[in-house]
């Protein structure tokens, strides 16, 4: 009885030993063979952020050889978890994005971490060689998303990053929060894209926010008309397009998704006004003039009287009791 | 104690009426002009969120037309057909400004400086006439541009829509006039100044002091008198609840405009 517990323990203590034995050579000698299945180029591996790190420690069942078929890769294990400073806010993040979220709720077809950076070649994403570097973004995320994709190629952002090559427009990831992913009907994400836009768009930003729209977004309300309500989104375009949401033609459909009684007269509104502007909006420069001066008038004229006359009563009542 | 009446039930309501639906419009529309305040989206919360704060100005701006309304038909009864004849447009009973006023003004000043004697008033002060007419400036002027921005499909059928630009920056600009000018200059004038403070109570109670009368508008006194007519204006003491509620009423319009008029300092001057 006795020896048998003593030959399981060995055993099981073997087993560790041969994992922890198993070296990426021992692995190497097999998947880095050109022409196997599930091959492996072993030294772009060693040059990925992963290259330090034994097969095992990610396929965590393969123990030995010969084995079976691997498991999935589960690499929340490290980034989830932070463990031994892996970076942990990312695949936090995912972990609430409408992906993980699909991917729980039994979607296949949504993304996992390997279906956007593949599996054993991860490297940063400023570097060539990295599935999720920045120029790569738009046709990455076409692999699902192909519709959103048809329709972001023939809009501003689409045709400045994929024809001209512009990586400073806004691809994919930029609106839609990188691993974050929000589902499209949440209010924080609404609200948080009017600020996405204003990275680049700050002038832009600046003016809304005088608005009767940007105040009320700014509050934290989301029924009014936000930056894609009026620009529209995949499909935004500069306002002398004439397919914009905002031209000629078609300024008036989109006013009235809001305002459905909306005139002609009513689409020549300032979205984006600005006040101080005298050479761009002459007329609300001068509102603007004559209401701050009638203002510093009014006020200049009665707090230096109310002051002199606070003074006068201070000085009458010291008088008074003084008698 | 002889007490003198000075405004009657309707006056007093009427004032009651502007108070409350002026605060009212200023907690509910001072956190849309001053919106990148943190204290604005506090204030929207508290009142139920921008749509409930719409309501909530909507309301009071119902409620400032009718007495606006209200008062222009009071007026012209009384002008019309109580006082006929008697009444005088450029008279000591009239709010409408006159010479004696700008003069009154001057004097002030001087008095201000030590450099004369204080002017003496008859029944309406300029102050009083500017915060009486003032009304009439404010609520057509925020009232018109409140009406366009409220139906602007309506009004976008008769003018180019830059007319809601124009009229967001007067309906702000005149809002923070008026309630600068109400939570600073009228809140002294007539409540915090060093010969009335905390606060005069007249409005509430309809009543001064035949003391007050003589030392503050010695002309009205005199001319009661040489008319004869200071006998029909006086009145008992002020009822105790009268008085009570109206005290407990003035402190909290006063503490509510004050602590606005620092968040709009703040909106205006700090973020």
């Amino acid at each position: 009885m006795g020896l048998r517990i003593l030959l399981s323990i060995l055993f099981i203590i073997s087993l560790t030993q041969l994992s922890y034995a198993l070296s990426k050579d021992d692995c190497f000698s097999c998947h880095g063979q050109k022409g196997t299945p599930l091959f492996l180029d072993s030294a772009l591996y060693e040059e990925s952020s992963h290259g330090k790190f034994t097969c095992n420690r990610c396929h965590l069942d393969i123990i030995g050889y010969p084995h079976g078929k691997a498991s999935k890769v589960n690499c929340g294990i490290c980034h989830f978890l932070g463990t031994e400073g892996a970076p942990k806010e990312k695949a936090q993040e995912y972990k609430l994005s409408v992906h993980n979220r699909a991917l729980r709720a039994g979607n296949t077809m949504a993304p996992d971490c390997q279906a956007c950076h593949g599996s054993h070649y991860i490297f940063p994403s400023k570097d060539e060689r990295s599935e999720t570097k920045r120029q790569k973004i738009p046709s990455l995320c076409s692999k699902c998303h192909f519709n959103e994709y048809e329709v972001y190629k023939k809009g501003i952002h689409g045709k400045e990053f994929l024809d001209k090559k512009n990586t400073g427009a806004a691809a994919c990831f930029d609106c839609h929060m990188e691993h974050k992913i929000p589902g499209v009907e949440e209010e924080g994400w609404k609200l948080s894209l009017i600020k996405e836009c204003g990275n680049c768009h700050s002038a832009e930003l600046d003016t809304y926010r005088r608005t009767f729209h940007g105040k009320v977004t700014k509050l934290g309300y989301i029924t009014v008309a936000k930056c894609s309500d009026c620009h529209g989104s995949h499909n935004i375009l500069p306002v002398s397009d004439r397919d914009s949401t905002l031209s000629g033609e078609r300024i008036l459909d989109t006013c009235m998704k809001c305002h459905p009684k909306a005139t002609v007269g009513f689409t020549k509104y300032f979205a984006h006004a600005e006040e101080h502007n005298r050479a761009k909006y002459p007329l609300l420069y001068y509102t603007y003039l004559f209401m701050t001066l009638l203002l510093l008038g009014v006020f200049a004229f009665f707090f230096t009287h109310t002051a002199l006359w606070a003074y006068r009563s201070l000085m009458e009542r010291i008088r008074k009791r003084s008698e | 104690m002889t007490y003198i009446k000075r405004f009657n039930a309707f006056h007093r309501i009427l004032h009651i009426i502007v108070a409350v639906s002026f605060i009212g419009l200023v907690a509910s529309g001072m956190p849309l002009r001053y919106s990148y305040a943190p204290w604005a989206a506090w204030i929207m919360r508290l009142l139920g969120g921008y749509e409930n704060a719409g309501i909530v100005h909507r309301v009071c701006a119902i409620v400032t037309f009718g007495y606006f309304i209200v008062h222009i038909l009071y007026v012209l009864y009384h002008i019309v057909i109580v006082r006929k004849l008697r009444f005088k447009i450029f008279g000591p009973e009239s709010l409408v400004p006159r010479l004696k006023d700008f003069v009154d003004i001057y004097k002030s000043f001087k008095w201000f400086l030590g450099k004369g004697p204080r002017p003496e008033f008859d029944r309406w002060t300029y102050w009083e006439k500017f915060d009486y007419l003032a009304v009439f400036w404010g609520v057509g002027m925020i009232g018109v541009s409140g009406l366009i921005l409220w139906f602007p499909e309506f009004f976008g059928r008769f003018f180019p829509g830059w007319i809601f630009n124009i009229t967001t920056i007067v309906h702000s600009d005149e809002a923070l006039l008026a309630a600068g000018f109400i939570f600073t200059i009228h809140f002294f004038n007539t409540h915090l100044r060093p010969e009335k403070f905390p606060m005069d109570t007249v409005i509430f109670t309809g009543r001064l002091t035949l003391e007050e009368l003589k030392n503050e508008r010695p002309l009205e006194y005199k001319r009661l008198t040489e008319e004869k007519r200071l006998e029909e204006y006086i009145v008992p003491e002020p009822k105790g609840w009268v008085f009570g509620s109206g005290v407990i009423f003035g402190f909290s319009v006063i503490f509510i405009g004050l602590s606005l008029l620092v968040l709009i300092i703040l909106g205006q001057f700090f973020y």
